[in-house]
């Protein structure tokens, strides 16, 4: 039999709303609030021995996480489950937080709340399977919960069938045989029909809402780039590959870039053109013409770089995120960036 | 129609189990003896000032660092006799007759480039099993630039400097008693027979200065899609000039060697024909790329493939080139499987590949770039005194991500690391 | 386009994506006005979807 610890918050433990978001971690034995239902549709084979719960805004706290865990510890479990947190953002990180720090502590952890909620980010490599986006949406959402947890429990792996909304972790392992050789074993399968042979699943990326027109003339206007162009001697030490940082400087006023003032540090290509006309990596002698002529209202004096060079994609995303923020505190309604 | 099978070539297999540095260089019984001072005579080049060479062993506790090209010692004859040709001596169509090879040994440069990647190899401990490397006898040459000398003519005099080591020491074992003897038939260029006829499709690397590949001694850049008969590879047709993405690499030594190719060979008559071996360039330009795709697709149609294995070198953006070949195979209903390398994030939990075919689905894994490795710290290292991506000595203890391991994600799939999903 | 980039220009090369070392420098700067004109006009346009604004033809959808 299955031991389960649930954790949720303080709405959902019956102590109150908003007015009880700063509760501190608290425990009972067996089943609480939506836990009563969770525990029905696990039973026989699994039991909520315990709940967990904590205000929305405590758990946000330094040290919440570890007091929560402490609680979590004391049940035994071996399976712990948060949630489901359906659209509630500090709720969905708590959720998060806590599965992370009981996988870190070993044990199988689950976690269920709306696929825009912005603790699925935060989930790292422990799944999190999909929530309705409000309360009103408990019943099928707790049958998807309790699905999960029924084979996470039984250690089967979840995929999106199950509702899994984060992609499972990935690890490299030595292998007997040689990737040549699983190669050569493909082929074979795939001629033998079956189509869906493959030892790295296909995936999509999320699709990026397009952003409203604007009319560029009447627009300020920035360059950015991810290839990597820094003042010569690439004083901040903006990384070749796997960048984690990104990086601004301000764009020479006299419009123009001067070869040997600045480098392309980019590990993923070859330099060479870009360090003999910088402008090959950032357009500012054109942008400038354009400015000067109104074809744009204004051209942004700084530009901003990072490389695009093995970057890992939730670096990239958090660039983008960090970017459109800096930006629209410009005032800047378009970008332009070069992509190497 | 002809009747003779095209000629194949014989690899004469001299095992190396010892090695030592001696007055002569000899190879005798499975002991290669090399006189530095004669292997640094091989180098000797205007380009290149101080040239030292060492011994570096599988099973030490030592690490070789800044790893440039590998190549294995091979030779047709006294003075090389024809092999890496284009390099040495005259560039004659090569893969036939008989080849020597001094297996277990292989001639490494390490040392300095201004666009060489931080390259490692461990020669014991957990990443030893990560690079081809790690299970040799490496010979490491170190080296300066002479004064005044241009990169360029450095780089080139170390890859012209390598094959002439290469081919002098194999030389050594011309005269000894073979430790095996392989006959590697001539390419099924017609051959039916009812088995399928798969193929090995190798993109090359050709960015032009430090990522770039050569054939017969000219970069591949300018090239489209060619046929090659796989023997040309075990002469050294294909040599490396390519310095970025070390763990993405694919050195001399592993076209010496290819995996694919190997691994073709040994099923060859049993589940499949190994049909050919076609070699494109990478190129950087998108339109070009869709060119070469497309015409190596077509390459393989009329060579009668029915099915291919694709391989690259290099990172996301030799995944597009990868792509696009996989997707124009597949629309012409040659079925592709392909080698890539993840990019998953340290954590796993990324995208695993950025550019991802769209009609094709079959994908080996060769491992996760971002996933950290611990190496311990060793006793000795070659080839530099620190490691500068991690800004440690070279004989630390290192947290290194896998993309700085040489060869650990061999694109060719000499490597077995693969990626799997935990629950 | 696979990664999801709602207005995408496309380049002649990777190393050089606003430029083209096979011209003369008037050419290159001349198609690299090009490059940011297209780029200014699929900022003007509204779009669903991942769109490539061709320098040679006018908008293509993607598949």
């Amino acid at each position: 039999m299955t031991r389960i610890v649930h954790y949720i918050n303080q709405f959902f433990a019956g102590v109150g709303a908003e007015d009880a978001a700063s509760i501190p971690p608290a425990c009972a034995a067996g089943p609480v609030g939506p836990g009563r239902r969770l525990a029905a549709l696990l039973s026989p084979e699994h039991e909520i021995v315990a709940t967990v719960w904590c205000g929305d805004d405590h758990a946000t706290t330094p040290g919440a996480v570890d007091e929560i865990l402490d609680l979590i510890r004391a049940a035994q479990p071996d399976l712990v489950l948060a949630g489901p947190a359906f659209t509630s953002g500090r709720y969905g990180l708590a959720c998060a937080r806590v599965t992370v720090a009981a996988g870190d502590a070993g044990i199988l952890a689950l976690a269920a709340m709306h696929e825009d909620n912005p603790g699925v980010d935060e989930a790292g490599a422990i799944p999190v399977v999909a929530s309705g986006p409000s309360a009103r949406h408990m019943g099928p959402s707790l049958e998807r919960l309790a699905a999960a947890a029924r084979k996470l429990a039984s250690r089967e792996p979840l995929t999106g069938e199950d509702g899994r909304i984060n992609r499972p972790a990935r690890r490299a392992v030595l292998v007997d045989r040689a990737g040549a050789e699983r190669a050569v074993d493909l082929v074979l399968a795939r001629l033998g029909g079956d189509q869906a042979a493959t030892e790295i699943p296909l995936l999509r990326f999320q699709p990026v809402s397009p952003a409203a027109p604007v009319d560029p003339a009447a627009a300020a206007v920035a360059l950015l780039t991810e290839g990597g162009l820094v003042p010569d001697g690439n004083p901040d030490r903006l990384e070749s590959a796997r960048a984690t940082r990104w990086l601004r400087y301000p764009l020479p006023t006299g419009g123009e870039l001067a070869a040997g003032d600045y480098c392309s540090i980019h590990g993923g290509f070859s330099t060479v053109w870009a360090n003999e006309d910088p402008h090959r990596i950032l357009p500012l002698d054109v942008a400038t013409d354009l400015e000067r002529e109104g074809a744009v209202a204004r051209l942004h004096p700084e530009y901003l770089v990072t490389t695009g060079n093995g970057t890992s994609v939730g670096n990239a995303r958090r660039f983008g995120v960090e970017w459109a923020a800096e930006l629209r505190r410009a005032g800047i309604q378009a970008v332009i960036l070069t992509s190497t | 129609m002809r009747d003779d099978p095209p000629p194949g070539l014989t690899r004469i297999v001299h095992r190396v189990d010892t090695v030592a540095l001696g007055d002569e260089t000899q190879y005798d019984a499975g002991v290669l003896t090399v006189s530095a001072s004669e292997a640094e005579t091989v180098m000797t080049d205007p380009a290149l000032g101080e040239v030292r060479v060492s011994w570096v062993s599988a099973g030490e506790p030592a690490r070789i660092v800044k790893i440039l090209d590998a190549v294995e010692p091979r030779a047709k004859g006294l003075g090389g006799g024809g092999i890496f040709p284009g390099i040495l001596g005259p560039a004659k169509p090569q893969g036939h007759g008989e080849t020597h090879v001094l297996q277990g040994a292989v001639v490494v440069a390490a040392g300095f480039l201004p666009r060489a990647q931080e390259a490692v190899a461990d020669l014991s401990g957990p990443a030893a099993a990560l690079s081809p490397l790690g299970s040799a006898h490496n010979l490491v040459v170190e080296f300066s630039p002479a004064p005044g000398a241009s990169w360029e003519a450095v780089e080139a005099a170390l890859r012209r400097g390598l094959c002439r080591l290469a081919a002098w020491l194999a030389s050594a074992a011309l005269d000894a008693p073979p430790d095996a003897v392989e006959a590697l038939p001539g390419p099924a260029w017609q051959a039916g027979d009812g088995l399928p006829r798969v193929g090995a499709v190798t993109n090359i690397q050709t960015q032009g200065s430090y990522k770039d590949t050569f054939v017969y001694g000219q970069s591949f850049g300018l090239s489209l899609p060619t046929l090659m008969d796989p023997n040309e590879l075990e002469d050294g047709a294909v040599t490396s000039g390519q310095y970025g993405h070390p763990a993405l690499k694919n050195p001399t030594f592993l076209y010496q060697n290819h995996p694919v190719v190997a691994a073709l060979r040994d099923r060859d008559g049993r589940d499949l024909r190994f049909a050919g071996l076609v070699v494109c360039p990478e190129p950087v330009e998108q339109g070009r790329k869709e060119l070469i795709s497309e015409h190596a697709a077509r390459l393989c149609a009329a060579a009668g493939l029915d099915a291919a294995v694709v391989t690259k070198e290099g990172g996301g953006n030799a995944d597009a080139d990868m792509a696009l070949k996989m997707d124009a195979l597949e629309a012409l209903g040659i079925p592709a499987v392909g080698l890539f390398a993840e990019m998953a994030g340290a954590d796993g939990t990324g995208p695993p590949v950025v550019v991802a075919p769209t009609r094709a689905t079959a994908m080996a894994s060769t491992g996760n770039y971002d996933q950290v490795v611990s190496l311990p710290a060793v006793g000795r290292a070659v080839g530099g005194h620190r490691v500068d991506l991690v800004d440690r000595p070279a004989t630390a203890p290192l947290e290194l991500p896998t993309a700085a391991l040489y060869c650990a994600l061999s694109p060719l799939g000499w490597g077995r690391l693969t990626c799997q999903e935990t629950v | 386009m696979r990664v999801g980039a709602p207005r995408i220009v496309p380049t002649r090369g990777i190393p050089y994506p606003t430029g083209d070392p096979s011209l003369d420098p008037a050419g290159e700067r001349a198609w690299r006005r090009q490059l940011l004109e297209r780029a200014l006009a699929a900022v003007a346009t509204p779009v669903a979807g991942p769109t490539v604004f061709d320098v040679e033809a006018g908008a293509k959808k993607e598949e």
